[in-house]
């Protein structure tokens, strides 16, 4: 009795870590032939999409709608078309550089080039709308191109990525929402929650006066004054003296046409 | 001088119908950019009209410096300092006061017109959407093309005359002509002879 016993104990023992080690042996070759057929996969992918970005590289560059669903279907299987060598964020480290490699750079240097063109765009302007701009203005400008045949076909898309590809430079450009629009800020200032809120009034109707604000915000006098002042400081207002009451614009209206 | 020649309309630029755009800013980096857009804008206008001179007060009422539509406009007192502005070394030399008019009390604030009014500003000023010196040698480059060096030429003849009716140059005023003639003379490249409206050139 004790017999069985026993031998049940032992055999008990080293069968179980028979069967653990079988069991780990197989787990692991079962993960080698996974990773091998991902790598597999990977590279089929790899060769592939070097393939498809090889095909269609013009495309990419010079049709901006196609550029924007490439940019999408990247984003959905979670390639960053801007992460480069030199940014560290963004998939697996060391295999940041692969898109670039892959794409031969042109899909970067794509963007880049349209970046330099936004950073221009901005600063020419700067004097005038205090570093805010409509995302729709930029994109106008950049087509239009610094002289006859300098334009480049761009979309709201291709600026949106251009700005964001900015930001390990730390450059301070971001995009924020006004109301409706989308605004390019290049100046690293940040806005007070006043501050938006008039600026987002004036995008949706036109211009603003001390008593507007006072009688739709329910502010008192003083606040919307130094908001406005604030503002006027800043030029991201420019002030209308010949109106019945001094009306508030921006700057950022002057290249919508406007209507009336 | 102030009457618009050019039947083509002149496409102002999206700036003249904003209507801040009439009130000299009080920040100084936003007027900054103000008074250089208004520099851009007299000066292509002055261009398309061919106006080589602004006489005020009349002047003030050309659509220039007034956006009926939007019952706006450039007051006697902001022109006279954006004119300043546009005379002034930053402003690239742009505007001259012919008879020493609109020197009094050369703007320098806002709100200035308010308090001014219209009668503040009076006299002529020359706008040089091109500077004597490159009037001098659009000149030089008609006789050039034209043939007539060594011609002696009226100052009728190059103002006036049917040879240069399709010339930038044509209807020039007399003044400037004569100015403009002198920097060709400083130059070395031609010849006045002759006193007041007789006055002939000869380019060589």
């Amino acid at each position: 009795m004790s017999a069985p016993r026993r031998g049940v104990g032992l055999s008990a023992f080293s069968r179980s870590t028979i069967t653990a080690s079988q069991y780990a042996s197989h787990g692991s070759t079962l993960r080698n032939t996974h990773a091998a057929s991902l790598e597999t996969q990977l590279s089929v992918f790899q060769s592939l999409l070097h393939q498809f970005s090889i095909t269609h590289a013009k495309d990419i560059r010079s049709n901006p709608q196609f550029r924007a669903e490439f940019a999408r279907m990247c984003n959905a299987i979670g390639v960053d078309p801007l992460a480069s060598s030199h940014s560290s964020k963004k998939e697996g480290g060391a295999g940041g550089s692969w898109w670039a490699q892959m794409l031969g750079g042109s899909v970067n240097d794509f963007y880049f080039e349209v970046a330099v063109r936004v950073v221009e765009v901005c600063r020419e302007t700067r004097a005038e709308n205090g570093g805010m701009i409509d995302v729709a203005e930029v994109r106008d400008r950049v087509k239009m191109g610094r002289g006859v045949g300098g334009g480049m076909e761009v979309s709201d898309d291709d600026v949106h990525r251009a700005v964001q590809s900015l930001a390990p430079l730390g450059s301070g450009f971001k995009i924020l929402t006004l109301g409706a629009k989308q605004m390019i800020r290049s100046i690293p200032k940040e806005l007070n929650t006043d501050q938006s809120t008039v600026l987002e009034a004036i995008q949706v109707l036109g211009f603003v006066t001390v008593s507007m604000l006072q009688v739709n915000l329910s502010w008192e006098r003083p606040r919307a004054l130094a908001v406005i002042d604030d503002l006027m400081a800043d030029s991201l207002v420019w002030v209308d003296k010949q109106a019945d009451e001094t009306e508030y614009w921006s700057p950022t209206l002057i290249h919508v046409r406007q209507v009336e | 001088m102030s009457t618009e020649q050019n039947p083509k309309p002149f496409h102002f630029p999206p700036h003249h119908s904003f209507p801040p755009f009439f009130t000299l800013q009080p920040t100084s980096s936003t007027r900054a950019s103000q008074l250089s857009s208004w520099s851009a804008l007299i000066l292509s206008y002055c261009a398309h009209h061919r106006l080589f001179s602004l006489r005020f007060p009349s002047a003030l009422a050309l659509p220039l410096f007034c956006n009926e539509g939007l019952g706006r406009r450039l007051r006697a007192g902001d022109v006279k300092a954006v004119l300043a502005w546009m005379g002034s070394a930053e402003g690239g030399g742009r505007v001259e006061w012919v008879d020493g008019g609109g020197k009094k009390g050369v703007g320098t604030g806002t709100g200035e017109g308010e308090i001014l009014g219209e009668e503040g500003l009076t006299g002529r000023c020359w706008v040089f959407w091109r500077r004597a010196e490159e009037w001098a040698a659009v000149v030089e480059e008609w006789v050039e093309r034209t043939g007539q060096k060594g011609v002696v030429l009226t100052l009728y003849e190059i103002g006036e005359g049917e040879g240069t009716a399709g010339e930038e140059f044509h209807g020039m005023d007399g003044e400037l002509l004569r100015r403009v003639l002198g920097v060709v003379v400083k130059r070395g490249r031609a010849q006045v002879f002759g006193e007041g409206d007789g006055l002939g050139v000869k380019f060589f």
